[in-house]
């Protein structure tokens, strides 16, 4: 039996959780309030991580772990699978979205784009801000997928970029030894 | 086709008939009568500063839904409307007056968003218009993690997504 829960519901939670910390809780520290966001994305990850891994036999290496979350897990989550899957071959993994759900209502001021061809001083803090408002976004589904391989065996460092949106690559970094 | 991610609750817009740019202004007030936006496709006569512009619009709703609803002849409207913002149709409310040289259409929707679109004269109904264009707002600005309610729209997607929108209206 499926149950489920409106998404409206989870992008307002998100974007709430998001603006608490950067905007009560920690509010000249952006640093500390990345940490504390994805703290607690690790722990969903690594909830979620148990739930979705019921039936299935152990991982036989990294890759199969990657690649479930890849499938499975992303398509539990989003409704779709994730799009282009790129390795060294030596612990880095890149998970490519092409179009992330929780990015795909994120729009910024584009006033901003104007602003930047005058000489203006304030203009490249402008166009920062909305670049690490974007970001904090990013810390809840990169303690996501941590929480969900650590939970799996596979201790991992989660970056994002999002350097062409709406498109948005995850980078994980396997723990070696 | 698919609209905000593939969720079936938003209508799908009523198919375009006409081509070209039929629009001319938009207007969108909260319950505040803050302007939250105003759009401009094709406005060759100004007549006022952006200002009084926008005071005067929000004045001449607030003073026609009072009118509309003090004027009313008939009982199916059980009360007067006392300026409670009140579900789009519910009620006595009005929702577009003509000239001969423009039309302009109203919705009001439950939380006080009023949307306002200019049009040429011979435009059709446009309340299921004006229900999609409320639609898109919901879908790009207030659940945009980046907007702060009450507060002017300045969200790239919205504008990009309405002007793609009211380009196919009749």
């Amino acid at each position: 039996m499926v149950r489920e829960v409106s998404e409206s519901c989870v992008d307002s939670l998100l974007t709430e959780m998001v603006s608490c910390y950067c905007n009560r809780f920690y509010v000249n520290k952006p640093e500390l309030a990345a940490r504390r966001i994805e703290a607690i994305g690790y722990q969903v990850g690594h909830q979620l991580s148990e739930r979705y891994t019921m039936e299935r036999p152990r991982f036989t290496d990294h890759l199969e772990a990657i690649k479930f979350i890849c499938k499975d897990f992303w398509s539990e989550l989003f409704k779709k699978q994730i799009d282009n899957l790129k390795t060294n071959h030596r612990g880095t993994f890149v998970l490519q979205d092409n179009k992330f759900r929780w990015l795909a209502r994120m729009s910024v001021d584009p006033s901003t784009d104007k602003v930047s061809s005058v000489e203006d001083n304030t203009s490249p803090t402008a166009e920062n801000k909305a670049a690490q408002s974007m970001s904090m976004h990013l810390y809840f589904p990169c303690g996501i997928i941590r929480g969900a391989l650590s939970n799996l065996g596979i201790p991992c460092a989660v970056s994002a970029d999002i350097s062409n949106l709406p498109a948005c690559s995850f980078v994980v970094r396997i723990k070696a030894g | 086709m698919q609209f905000f991610g593939g969720s079936e609750i938003s209508p799908s817009p009523p198919a375009p008939t006409a081509s070209g740019n039929n629009g001319h202004m938009m207007y969108v007030f909260n319950r505040n009568g803050v302007c939250l936006l105003y759009r401009e496709w094709n406005r060759p006569l100004r007549t006022l500063n952006a200002q009084q512009d926008h005071k005067l619009m929000f004045g001449l709703l607030f003073s026609l839904k009072s009118l509309t609803a003090k004027m009313d002849p008939t009982s199916a409207a059980e009360k007067g409307n006392l300026g409670m913002p009140q579900l789009p149709g519910q009620g006595c409310s009005f929702h577009s007056f003509r000239t001969n040289t423009y039309k302009l259409s109203f919705m009001e929707s439950p939380s006080g968003i009023k949307i306002i679109l200019v049009t040429h004269p011979r435009t059709g109904d446009l309340r299921e218009s004006l229900k999609y264009i409320y639609n898109l707002y919901v879908e790009y600005v207030v659940k945009n993690p980046l907007y702060t309610p009450g507060s002017p729209i300045r969200c790239e997607l919205f504008n990009t997504t309405l002007d793609q929108y009211v380009r196919g209206i009749a």
